[in-house]
């Protein structure tokens, strides 16, 4: 008995230890073995796309081919899940040791030009190069990284807008038109209900787990509301026209139109076939293809639905490159990478192999770049079409940002879920998050 | 034990000089230091920051200087819906807990106690097993046994007709809590299943001799025999188990729920590492820790005055 006491424990002891090993070996070493290290500028990228299965392989194509072409620069990609790279950063800052290339969620610009000492794109690589560079880049995107001063501090990089997918089949089984996805939140509520009744699942928005307020805030500003004031001083999501964009929210789930899973349960019931639409971010989009093509059952794409007949306005998830390094000579390095990876050959990659959308989009129509792959994939010109009417992913002011996105998300959650007074709910969610602005 | 504890005075013939007595007394602490000197770095002193940190508005951001807020976030946490959630769903955690952590438990350990030491390995060895399973595989598994369409329960239990539709284990707000105390008891089980047993090898032996030399049947020995002798090891379980839930629910709520839906899984630790480390608010999760640590030490108090009570030692 003591023996085998003594051995659970040893087991016990060695799988924590394994467990921490694990997650200290974060740092990925360029898997390009030439080490030509002698004339190069060495930089560091933090990524989280690293850290997603599906995308780690394209990331790693970015930086090698990049390495290979380059004679003055060599990159390291470095790690870190989406939800601890604030943390890991700010750890990082505090050591006086940042990575030069950081990958930042497009919502936290201001956080990060108020909190690091970051250097604007026009100051790096100076006013005329930069505007040479962003020629061609979707309009809609190239601001979205500007500070109130009227410079990018934050270049945009991977970017994908919500859409709606659907599965065909069971569109079909429901008796539906598999070729007429709905265009409405009204239609959406018929054919939900009607696949419902033909014994599976409506639509689900995935907006109730941490980190999605981007597609809340799309949800919003489709019915013509908004979130935060121009001056970054009053929040607005309890007025009346979010209430009346959550009333209709919560409706589909009432009705049964709207199933009420978490997010990780919808998704997998939609890939498992059981689920027959489900609105989420593009940058799923090759997992879905894949589930589908082993599922046996055909995908359909259309771009997110509307309140009657106002426009939707899709906000984006996604990211930019902000260069944190303070050394010149390193952030002259920076600057050469972001550029690759932002030219027509970064966002091949970018879009064939990581699913997000080319912000050079005329590259769809060139032989030499995507025209092949985009005749295969035909949902990416749906997704870019959304970009023309594209809203920007607002971030709140101050020291509790990250506090006051929780609380909108939480209001959400509890008026979808439950039939309680949508107005109630989100007018006191509204006066909980003007409490926590920076008066 | 008490053996060895002899007084000094009764050993030594002749009265030491002071030096000679200060070194002797000082021996054992020497030898206590460099742990002393680590819990004093590693647990105390960040201690001491948290009560610092609790009157102070800050981001974490070595950058910008913390603000001092006094009372502030004590105010925020007390007047906010969150915190009186997250401190009743604790107290939920903990009651449906125990089940978990100390009556089957004890009962396995008593009903395999008997037998042949080979069986009785095998029995204890698959217990422990969800033990050494990492946390984030476990909920994985359990994410899909439990899955609504998808999952292995729901659907047994469609086909045997129990219901008509999927239970939503994990987005039910009246039904995730309970989910996350079976995933999190059913890998405790085998840790206090192992207590127990430890528990029991301790029994002497010759007090079931003489119960059935007495004619006493198994169950009445147990009740009047393992138990009261068991009690230290129940009272300690106790303890452990309500002291730590918070923390060994931890890991399937950030996992499986986030908390939610809309803060219906949320916990203690949950709450305030979420004001930590996700809202970045270092002063609301500072004060929230401070109140927690008040809390739990007034329990832990509290426990081990009844442990003096109620256990029965056989010395």
């Amino acid at each position: 008995m003591k023996r085998l006491l003594t051995l659970l424990l040893a087991a016990a002891i060695a799988a924590s230890f394994a467990g921490c090993a694990t997650t200290n070996t974060n740092t990925q070493a360029s898997s390009n073995g030439e080490t030509t290290s002698g004339e190069k500028t060495e930089i560091t990228f933090l990524t989280y796309n690293l850290s997603i299965a599906s995308q780690k392989d394209a990331v790693q194509e970015l930086i090698d081919t990049f390495n290979a072409q380059s004679d003055t620069v060599q990159v390291t990609g470095v790690q870190t899940d989406v939800a601890s790279l604030q943390t890991k950063v700010q750890s990082d800052y505090v050591a006086g040791n940042t990575f030069d290339v950081v990958q930042v969620g497009l919502n936290s610009v201001d956080y990060y030009v108020e909190n690091y000492a970051l250097s604007a794109f026009e100051d790096i690589a100076g006013q005329e190069a930069y505007d040479q560079h962003m020629e061609g880049f979707a309009e809609k995107a190239q601001t979205l990284g500007t500070y109130t001063d009227g410079k990018t501090y934050v270049l945009p990089y991977t970017f994908s807008t919500p859409m709606l997918y659907y599965n065909k089949d069971l569109f079909e089984k429901a008796g539906l038109d598999p070729e007429q996805p709905p265009k409405t939140w009204e239609e959406v509520k018929t054919y939900g209900v009607a696949l419902k009744d033909s014994g599976t699942e409506g639509i689900q928005i995935t907006a109730t787990g941490d980190g999605t307020d981007w597609l809340i805030q799309a949800m919003i500003y489709s019915n013509g509301g908004e979130v935060l004031s121009e001056d970054k001083k009053t929040i607005l999501f309890g007025e009346q026209p979010a209430v009346d964009a959550i009333s209709v929210w919560q409706d589909l789930v009432l009705s049964g139109a709207h199933s009420n899973y978490t997010d990780t349960e919808a998704m997998e019931a939609f890939m498992a076939g059981n689920q027959g639409m489900l609105v989420v971010s593009a940058a799923m989009e090759s997992a879905l293809i894949s589930s589908s093509e082993a599922g046996g059952w055909e995908l359909g794409a259309a771009g997110l639905p509307s309140f009657g007949d106002k426009e939707a306005v899709p906000t984006n998830s996604g990211s930019g490159l902000c260069i944190m390094s303070q050394d010149e000579e390193k952030a002259k390095a920076a600057w050469e990478f972001i550029q690759f990876v932002t030219s027509e050959e970064g966002y091949t990659i970018i879009t064939s192999k990581m699913g997000y959308l080319p912000l050079r989009p005329a590259i769809i129509d060139d032989e030499k770049y995507l025209k092949s792959w985009a005749e295969e994939h035909p949902f990416v010109r749906t997704n870019l079409e959304q970009l023309e009417r594209l809203h920007k992913w607002v971030g709140f002011p101050g020291l509790n940002s990250g506090q006051i996105a929780t609380t909108l998300n939480q209001a959400v959650t509890e008026c979808i879920f439950s039939d309680k007074d949508v107005e109630t709910v989100m007018k006191q969610a509204q006066s909980e998050a003007q409490d926590l602005l920076p008066s | 034990m008490s053996e060895i504890a002899l007084p000094l005075e009764q050993i030594s013939v002749r009265r030491p000089s002071i030096a000679k007595t200060i070194m002797k007394r000082a021996t054992p602490f020497l030898f206590l230091a460099p742990a002393l000197l680590l819990v004093l770095f590693w647990v105390y002193r960040p201690l001491v920051e948290t009560f610092g940190l609790s009157t102070k508005q800050w981001n974490m951001n070595p950058n910008v200087e913390p603000i001092n807020v006094g009372l502030e976030n004590f105010r925020y946490i007390f007047t906010h819906p969150d915190f009186l959630q997250a401190v009743l769903n604790t107290a939920i955690y903990i009651l449906a807990m125990l089940p978990f952590s100390v009556v089957i438990p004890m009962i396995l350990a008593i009903v395999t106690n008997n037998l042949s030491n080979r069986v009785k390995n095998i029995y204890r060895a698959l217990f422990f097993l969800p033990m050494i399973m990492p946390p984030v595989a476990i909920s994985a598994v359990w994410r899909w046994l439990m899955h609504p369409v998808n999952g292995l329960i729901n659907s047994i239990l469609i086909k045997m007709g129990f219901i008509e539709e999927g239970i939503r284990f994990l987005s039910d707000e009246n039904m995730v809590l309970f989910s996350i105390v079976i995933i999190a008891g059913w890998k405790m089980i085998g840790f206090s299943t192992l207590m127990f047993s430890a528990g029991l090898t301790g029994i002497d032996k010759s007090y079931y001799e003489a119960a059935s030399v007495d004619g006493h049947r198994r169950w009445k020995q147990t009740l009047s025999i393992t138990i009261p002798l068991l009690s230290p090891t129940i009272m300690l379980m106790i303890m452990m188990s309500v002291l730590m839930t918070a923390q060994w629910t931890f890991a399937y709520i950030d996992v499986l729920t986030q908390g939610g839906p809309a803060g219906a899984s949320t916990n203690v630790y949950y709450l305030l590492w979420t004001y930590g480390f996700k809202n970045f608010n270092s002063g609301l999760s500072a004060a929230a820790a401070v109140v927690f640590f008040i809390g739990f030490g007034l329990l832990a108090l509290l426990f081990t005055r009844l442990t003096r009570k109620i256990a029965f030692y056989d010395n």
